[in-house]
């Protein structure tokens, strides 16, 4: 269950080493027991240097892409999870939990309680999860509400304090470093008996409840015969919870209106003192008919401090919310490009804003433009070799609008024009972004009534929703375009 | 050394941890563990520079406090600085606790013999316990933290040393119960119980749990340390978790037999757990999952059932770590906690969560990895190898099969699934349905291929192409539906970006023929079908040179013709000489030998040549298994990679001689007294066969003259050999030694070289009878002989002692040739011809009881002391 050793290490592609080491930390007492049990498959811990060498190789994240390098391009040399094997000094470092998120690259050696030859299955490793939770944990931390480089270096800064809290012999007691952070501050503070671990401190001041939903809906449409369009919708639902005493307990009760698309796929946070069943066997998985359980779905819980992702879902509503259509056909040095949207009826016509961005990959820049629109106006960023067309907050009374028109490139040259391994030929897209505040897709809410708080004082309870796109395509009609397995299933 | 200010503690511990090996080896290596000790106490130092002080030293002991002494001194000075602290609140009462128990692990220091250690277990348990241990450990303010890391520390050392903690059970029960902190005091008991049972069940104790379970709020009087405990257990460290298949005889707590008290007493200490184990952190829950599912599992009088209460909680979560420990749970309990209804619920929510949008990649791909080794309850297949569980029908998979746009670990996981379907597939009908799994399969591969074919795409995608063909390879090797268009799809990727070539040989190094041979084919007709003469020419060659064989040979030499000229640089000439080399080794014969020639003329480069030349000459002389034992890999050295060195190698091994032990034994067969020299009998065994031996002697001292070699055509081991003849020409007549050589060739081809254990040459290997004597005056003619030898000569009597046999038997045995005149069974005239030209003479008369004396002349008195020693050893050597 132990970790033997941490590392955070910045990419920085350019630079002689590829990355910096800008946090590590190793647990000796760890480590002892891992010479023990893994005797003579053994291989101990390398210093910074070596590792990030290792690992930035294994990555693919040195500059050396070029040559055909066999302990790392053979067709043999397989990851299929985040878990890798490092050569250093003439042995195999394994396992190294590892991944790259917003140029940091996030590290672990877990303890593994046997012989590492031949490899037990990773599922039998409990430190295998546990060394991803305190890999999430420190990426959580660092990326909250972190904006610059100061910040990010005060906050790594805080790091060792923080697993000295957290992690004191690699074995991770809270992957929630704020709550570690927090229980610094609230050192003086008198705990009584059923204090949960999670919650350092208790609440002082106005009761209130806050719950946002925030649905995002993503999308893939083809507009082929033989090519099904898919969407989905995903829900994260957040709240905070103010309110004093030890443990509050709180059910929050999330209501579908009587056309609404069932919630489906339901996780829940831990502090969820008990599910329906309804609940947790409700899933995409399933044919969808009638008799799909549609709420309300109940969720007891007793609340942490800090603010909290209740759950998430996903739904499947019967119709995307705006159908399109892109086709797009290349003519020697200029394609001819026509684009329409429409919004479904149901959906509400009042965007924060709304866009359809066009990118041209693997051309040259844009030269010339010829275009005519219905509706909105179209930005042209001619080194980017796309196109913006700004749609705004409403669309037209009729729901629906076009776009037509002619692009003409430049010649391409290969440092500025971004290069991409889908949008070959006339493969292409154009990806719709969107925001609508105060409207979710399923119909699902909260409202003050769902809550029922057990506690003193009657609190304020506000509730927010909001839907935005995500991964939101339509694909040139008339070129050839990546499908899942799912669209063919006609 | 003084007192450092807080920017040259930050400078030193900068360069200590850029390298620690570095930095111990420099000249500030040796003081550091000593200065950081005593800065610890320096009054100038503020506490955020003694906190990141004690950093280092909880991460490396072992560096500043190589031995268990310096480890017990440190260990002590920490407690020292502990109790010396002011009782205001601190930053470092929880560091230094840390540190010290580090030191005293790390160090091998913990014992009951170590005085840190007896200083720090009664403080440790006196923290945790909440007692008040006076103002020198700080403020009420502070205690609570300081209970929680007293209950680290000790849950540290109990995981070092497994069953230190076998006598505080009831205690900490006692504090869970009251007012402590509840995840690390629960972490702590679950710990502490679980070792108690594993080392019970191994020293197959009688289980005093009750007792244990039972005992009162404080450890009644003495020692609470149970190092006897801690003994048996430090035999073996207890794995918290023990990987899955390895659990079984791991914990083997089968054999405790707890009484019905001690069972309740046990299940109601697990229950007390489990029931508060919500407060804990979801990573805590699930530590706490794995060590108590192990610690009762196999137990009897435990029904796994006390965990059921949780498992709908746990499986609704998000948590990798919780969900994750529900499946060790699985994996311990089966049957007896998770009903079919119950697995195919957890299967379900492992699929969702294998792709649910929400949670991150590694997540989804940790749980794809669990997904498909699942713990079934009922398995089918193998242990050990990753399969779609029985109850993941294609139905459940469906969201989870790859496509072009999933990154490339998330698109390899899920091709391994769809891959273990289309396995399934082949198995029942075909469904007449267009999309099946293996069709969605074939398109997936094209666009893999095609953006693998990208001009300047990155080499990733190249590499993801054709892991993924490895992958459909391994998994459908017998679907020809699914290796002819991937074979016919990868000779088209060539065909478009020949720049692939070293991933075209990766991948027919790596797979079976299935893929292998219609591979080689497609490749083969796809490069000769193109000759090229531009940068494509080089990939070409690599490929002929993996692909070339004994088919289409005329096509092969004709690419390699029209290439030649194109070969200017001798990187591009060594290219198709590997090409040759190829052929070579598959017996290609006559255009070969026509285009070498034509190579070795019109090639400028004189390396290149020089390789032609010699490529047409081993093709011309040597036989084809000759041939190709030339050219394959040296069985010497067959890991290097470079083909240069190999080749050389290859010639190394065969047309250099290998030295190798002699399977050859030859020994000396009886002698032959006849004919004009002596001649040495040889007898020849070998133990493997051995083609054309040559078998070379050289004579020790140069008493002989040069012997010839001996030429053997075939040996066979088991099959006798006629006696080798070995004819000698001394130079004087004197015993000596042959060096012997074995020259040989061996099935494989090679040929070897021996050195074989030296041949003696006795002095009676040396005898030679006179030519006959006259009839009739037979002792004239030996008188004559006698006579002659003096005056030049020398004359000798000696003892000659006799065997029980008597004299009749040893002359008969050892000189029988010799003897001129002979009066059985008393009197013998011997004489003996020694070559060159020497005669030994001896008169053997009067023979009585125990010997015979003997009267010797010879010509040359340089024999005499070797006859003398001769007749002497006769009777030894029977």
């Amino acid at each position: 269950m132990a970790q033997r050793a941490v590392w955070l290490i910045s990419r920085e592609p350019g630079t002689p080493f590829c990355g910096t080491v800008r946090f590590s930390r190793r647990y000796p007492t760890v480590e002892k027991r891992a010479k023990v049990f893994n005797g003579a498959s053994y291989v101990p811990i390398p210093e910074d240097g070596p590792f990030l060498k290792a690992l930035l190789f294994e990555l693919r994240l040195l500059d050396d892409d070029e040559d055909f390098i066999e302990s790392r391009d053979s067709c043999s040399h397989i990851n299929k999870t985040s878990v890798y094997g490092l050569l250093i000094g003439g042995g195999e470092l394994w396992p190294v939990v590892a991944f790259l998120k917003n140029n940091m690259i996030y590290a672990c050696v877990p303890l593994v309680e046997q012989t590492l030859s031949p490899h037990p299955p990773l599922i039998s490793i409990s430190g295998i999860s546990q060394g991803f939770e305190l890999l999430f944990g420190v990426q959580d931390f660092l990326s909250l509400s972190q904006k610059n480089d100061t910040e990010l270096n005060t906050k790594l800064n805080q790091l060792p304090d923080l697993l000295l809290q957290a992690c004191p012999f690699g074995t991770l007691l809270d992957a929630n470093l704020q709550n570690s952070l927090d229980s610094i501050n609230f050192a003086s503070v008198t705990h009584s008996q059923k204090q949960p671990a999670w919650k350092v401190g208790t609440y002082k001041g106005k009761p209130q409840v806050s719950i946002s939903i925030t649905e995002k809906v993503k999308s893939m449409q083809y507009d082929k015969q033989d090519i099904a369009d898919t969407w989905q919708v995903v829900g994260t639902v957040t709240c905070k919870c103010d309110l004093e005493g030890i443990m509050p307990n709180v059910t929050i009760s999330l209501s579908l209106p009587t056309n609404g698309s069932p919630l489906q796929d339901i996780l829940v946070h831990p502090c969820v003192t008990s599910l329906d069943s309804a609940i947790l066997t409700s899933s995409s998985i399933d044919a969808m008919d009638d008799s799909a359980f549609s709420g309300p779905y109940k969720f007891p819980l007793t609340p942490p401090l800090e603010s909290f992702n209740l759950c998430y879902y996903t739904s499947q509503v019967p119709v995307p919310p705006i159908l399109g259509f892109y086709q797009m056909k290349e003519e020697e040095i200029q394609v001819k490009i026509t684009v329409n949207l429409k919004l479904h009826e149901s959906v509400k016509n009042n965007f924060e804003f709304c866009e359809a961005h066009i990118p041209f990959y693997n051309r040259g820049p844009i030269t010339h433009v010829e275009y005519k629109v219905s509706f909105g106006q179209l930005e042209v960023f001619r080194e980017k070799s796309s196109l913006v067309w700004i749609i705004g907050q409403k669309f037209p009374k009729s729901m629906e609008i076009n776009l037509s028109g002619t692009v003409t490139f430049g010649a391409k040259s290969h440092e500025k024009q971004s290069f991409d391994e889908i949008c070959i030929g006339g493969t292409a897209y154009l990806k719709l972004h969107f925001r609508i505040l105060d409207y979710t897709l399923t119909g699902c809410y909260a409202d003050q009534h769902s809550v029922q708080v057990f506690a003193s004082g009657k609190p304020k309870i506000s509730t927010h929703r909001k839907l935005i796109s995500s991964d939101y395509y339509i694909w040139n009609s008339k070129a050839p375009a990546p499908v899942s397995y799912g669209s063919l299933l006609l | 050394m003084g007192p450092l200010s807080r920017e040259t503690w930050a400078q030193r511990l900068g360069a200590f941890r850029a390298s620690p090996s570095a930095f111990m080896a420099g000249p500030e290596g040796e003081d550091l563990g000593r200065d950081l000790l005593s800065e610890l106490r320096s009054e100038k130092l503020s506490e955020q520079t003694k906190v990141s002080l004690l950093a280092l030293s909880l991460e490396y002991p072992a560096q500043l406090w190589p031995d268990a002494t310096a480890a017990e001194a440190a260990a002590t000075s920490l407690l020292d600085t502990l109790v010396l602290l002011p009782p205001r609140p601190s930053a470092l009462r929880r560091p230094l606790l840390l540190a010290a128990t580090t030191a005293l692990v790390a160090g091998d220091a913990l014992g009951p013999t170590s005085e840190a250690s007896r200083r720090l277990l009664p403080l440790l348990l006196g923290l945790a316990s909440g007692r008040d241990l006076g103002r020198g450990f700080g403020p009420a303010s502070e205690q609570r933290p300081l209970q929680a890391t007293a209950c680290e520390c000790l849950r540290e050392l109990e995981s070092c040393k497994p069953g230190l903690l076998g006598g505080c059970l009831g205690l900490l029960r006692g504090l869970l119960g009251q007012e402590g902190p509840v995840q690390p005091l629960s972490l702590l008991l679950a710990l502490a119980l679980r070792n108690t049972l594993v080392i019970q069940a191994r020293a197959r104790a009688r289980a005093r749990l009750q007792g244990l379970l039972m005992a009162g709020d404080t450890p009644s009087g003495g020692d609470p340390w149970n190092w006897a405990l801690a003994e048996e257990g430090d035999a073996r460290l207890q794995p918290q978790a023990p990987s899955w298949p390895a659990a079984e005889e791991e914990c083997g707590l089968a054999v405790l037999e707890p009484t019905p008290e001690e069972a309740r007493e046990l299940r109601a200490a697990v229950a007390q757990l489990l029931d508060t184990s919500y407060l804990l952190t979801p990573v805590a829950q699930a530590q706490l999952l794995w060590l108590l599912g192990w610690a009762l599992r196999g137990l009897r009088g435990q029904t796994p059932v006390l965990f059921k209460p949780q498992l709908v909680r746990l499986l609704g979560t998000a948590q990798l770590t919780l969900l994750h420990a529900v499946l060790a749970l699985k994996a311990a309990f089966g049957e007896a906690l998770f009903t079919a209804q119950d697995e195919a619920l957890l299967l379900r929510r492992l699929t969702v969560a294998a792709q649910h949008p929400a949670l991150p990649l590694p997540a989804h791909l940790f749980h794809l990895h669990c997904l498909l080794s699942f713990p079934e309850n009922w398995p089918l297949g193998p242990t050990g190898e990753e399969a779609a569980p029985l109850l993941l029908g294609p139905r459940l998979c469906r969201g989870l099969l790859p496509s072009l746009l999933h990154d490339p670990m998330a698109l390899l996981a899920r091709l391994h699934l769809l891959c273990l379907l289309c396995a399934e597939d082949e198995e029942k009908e075909e469904k007449g349905q267009d999309w099946s799994p293996r069709h969605y399969l074939e398109e997936l591969l094209a666009g893999l291929r095609q953006r693998a074919a990208l001009d300047g795409g990155p080499r990733a995608s190249a590499t993801l192409c054709f892991q993924a063909s490895y992958l459909v390879v391994q998994g459908l090797a017998t679907q020809p539906t699914v290796l002819t268009p991937l074979t016919h799809g990868l000779a088209r990727l060539y065909r478009a970006r020949p720049v692939l070539a070293p991933h075209f040989v990766d991948l027919l190094d790596r797979v079976g023929p299935e893929l292998g041979e219609p591979l080689r084919v497609a490749l083969r007709q796809e490069v000769v079908s193109r000759p090229g003469r531009d940068e494509a020419l080089r990939w070409h060659l690599q490929i002929l040179a993996e692909v070339a064989d004994g088919n289409a040979q005329s096509a092969t030499l004709g690419f390699l013709g029209a290439a030649a000229a194109h070969c200017t640089d001798w990187g591009l000439q060594q290219a198709l000489l590997r090409v040759c080399r190829a052929l070579l080794r598959a017996g290609v014969g006559g255009g070969l030998a026509d285009l070498l020639q034509a190579l070795a003329r019109q090639w400028e480069d004189p390396d290149g040549r020089d390789h032609a030349r010699l490529y047409y000459i081993l093709l011309a002389h040597l036989a084809g298994p000759k041939l190709g034992v030339a050219l394959g890999p040296s069985p010497a050295a067959p890991a290097l990679a470079s083909s240069l060195v190999a080749e050389n190698q290859g010639f190394a091994a065969v047309l250099m001689v290998q030295e190798a032990p002699a399977p050859i034994r030859l020994s000396v067969g009886p002698h032959r007294a006849a004919g004009p020299g002596p001649v040495l009998q040889l007898h020849v065994e070998v133990l493997e066969p051995a083609y054309s031996l040559e078998l070379r002697f050289r004579v020790e001292g140069q008493v002989y003259a040069p012997l010839g070699a001996v030429h053997v055509p075939c040996l066979c081991p088991g099959r006798p050999c006629s006696p080798l003849l070995l004819p000698l020409q001394p130079r004087r007549p004197a015993p000596t030694r042959l060096d012997v050589r074995a020259l040989y060739t061996t099935p494989t081809g090679l040929t070897c070289h021996a050195h074989l254990p030296p041949l003696p040459v006795n002095f009676a290997d040396l005898f030679l009878p006179f030519p006959q004597a006259p009839e009739g005056d037979k002792l004239g003619f030996f008188e004559e002989l006698w006579d002659s030898c003096l005056p030049k000569g020398a004359e000798s009597r000696l003892w000659c002692p006799l065997g029980p046999q008597g004299l009749e038997a040893l002359v008969s045995r050892h000189l029988e040739p010799f003897v001129v005149v002979a009066q059985p069974p008393t009197s013998y005239h011997v004489a003996i011809r020694l070559p060159p030209d020497s005669r030994l003479l001896l008169r053997l008369e009067a023979a009585q009881e125990d010997g015979v004396p003997v009267a010797l002349r010879t010509d040359d008195w340089a024999v005499l002391p070797l006859a003398g020693d001769y007749l002497r050893g006769l009777s030894a050597a029977v």
